[in-house]
């Protein structure tokens, strides 16, 4: 097993109000099948043996599907590897002697709460604005019943893979949250069962999305290249598409 | 009001800079078929001018509806520009943009403002010219100038930066995005911003370097 040492610059900020700084740590010995969460454990083990404060940051499932983890990794989020979250990056993606500045996800609409640690209950609140699904309750549905074509259900599905860890916001030039919210609300409209809500979850949506103080698209296409599913802007696309239909048909 | 409603929504002002956007891409297009015909003769082209203004009514009607346009861009334009530089890149002490050819994306407001400049210099050169002198003289007067027609084929590359992006970015606001058709869009993307760049610079280039002397 090889091993490779590294020079991490890394944000440091008490609390949302104090100002922060990068502190420069040096790590050795740092094995390559690690994760990079992995890594920032190893860095706190040895910050807690010092007496000093470790470096607090978001992580949950370490396998890439809840979407808790997330920073920048010399400017590009999650990391210089495609289609992976933080916690799937490993180390042997790094070369020894190499300077990672790691920053937390920054948007105006993500307050710092410490380190690398951000709240993003923004885009919680972009979900909660889209409302429920109407379903008509009754014995249990006949299978089949609602047939939906397959072409279809693999674009609902598409959508549906985003786990909301907001790399997308942090990654635009802008500050936006288009690709977030338009996967959110085209995994609902490709699919009948969010055909009743469709007009109002889109407006709803979208106007949350202006009320958190994300910023405007300009298609500057980072959000889809640092996106660890893999989310298309063709979703972006889709709910240009249902928000002018939505306001020109219910406003 | 489902009007203001649009109007405040960042999708709605993304609509409205890509339906501007689409009104002048097809100014354009007439534009450049009437300076195409400077490439036949001064005769073709003066018929071409004399016969456009022979119909004042409409000629009015298309420059004030144009205005309209050009200020709707670049009003909502600039405060686009302006809101996104509140959260602009100095957010992150390193900055890595992943997407390859992002020049022309990132560059849009200065395109456009450089436009603008030329569309200053254009009007007061050609739509305001004093109407004692023929336009296909004027045209030879102006473009002969070395420094002028330089400035004209420096705005029409700014032109072809701005369209190379602003074209496949028109499309994707109108919900314009397909597998299918996207390698065709990003072909057109090229093509028709350079087909507009050969033949806006192609006019100016003709009349810098002498090949139009006998015009």
């Amino acid at each position: 097993m090889s091993s490779i040492n590294l020079t991490l610059k890394i944000w440091r900020q008490p609390n949302s109000d104090a100002l922060g700084a990068f502190e420069t740590y040096l790590l050795d010995g740092i094995h390559t099948d690690m994760s990079f969460l992995e890594m920032l454990d190893v860095l706190n083990e040895k910050l807690t043996k010092e007496g000093r404060d470790p470096v607090a940051f978001d992580h949950d499932c370490r396998e890439g599907i809840c979407g808790m983890c997330g920073a920048v990794v010399n400017g590009v989020a999650h990391g210089p590897e495609k289609e992976v979250t933080l916690c799937q990056l490993h180390m042997r993606h790094f070369q020894s002697g190499d300077i990672l500045v790691i920053e937390p996800f920054r948007s105006r609409a993500y307050p710092i709460k410490k380190d690398l640690l951000v709240d993003r209950s923004a885009l919680d609140r972009i979900i909660q604005a889209g409302g429920y699904v109407s379903v008509n309750t009754g014995g249990t549905p006949d299978g089949n019943s609602l047939p939906i074509p397959s072409q279809q259900a693999e674009l609902a599905m598409d959508a549906a893979a985003c786990i909301g860890c907001g790399a997308c916001v942090a990654s635009c030039p802008n500050g936006a949250a288009m690709l977030f919210t338009s996967a959110k609300i085209s995994q609902l409209a490709l699919l009948p069962q969010g055909q009743v809500e469709r007009k109002t979850r889109a407006l709803a949506m979208v106007a949350q999305m202006d009320e958190e103080g994300f910023g405007n698209c300009t298609n500057a296409r980072e959000c889809e290249a640092v996106c660890p599913k893999g989310i298309s802007i063709r979703n972006i696309a889709r709910m240009n598409k249902e928000f002018l239909r939505a306001v020109l048909a219910e406003g | 009001m489902w009007f203001v409603r649009f109007l405040t929504s960042s999708i709605g002002k993304k609509l409205i800079m890509a339906t501007s956007g689409l009104l002048l891409f097809l100014f354009l297009c007439t534009h450049v078929a009437g300076n195409a015909t400077i490439f036949m003769s001064s005769k073709v082209f003066q018929g071409y001018a004399n016969e456009l203004h022979s119909h004042p009514l409409i000629v009015l009607t298309f420059s004030l509806g144009l205005l309209a346009v050009f200020l709707v861009h670049i009003v909502v334009g600039l405060y686009l520009f302006y809101q996104n530089r509140a959260v602009s890149n100095s957010r992150y002490a390193v900055c890595t943009r992943v997407v390859k050819n992002s020049f022309a994306s990132e560059t849009m407001p200065y395109t456009g403002l450089f436009l603008l400049a030329f569309l200053v210099v254009h009007i007061f050169g050609f739509t305001f010219s004093p109407k004692t002198v023929l336009i296909s003289v004027t045209v030879k007067q102006l473009l002969s100038n070395f420094f002028y027609a330089l400035f004209y084929i420096l705005a029409f590359a700014a032109l072809f930066i701005h369209l190379s992006h602003g074209f496949w970015s028109m499309l994707q606001t109108f919900g314009v995005n397909h597998p299918r058709y996207n390698i065709l869009i990003a072909r057109l993307t090229i093509i028709i911003p350079l087909f507009f760049f050969l033949v806006f610079a192609g006019v100016a280039f003709y009349f810098m370097t002498g090949l139009g002397a006998s015009y």
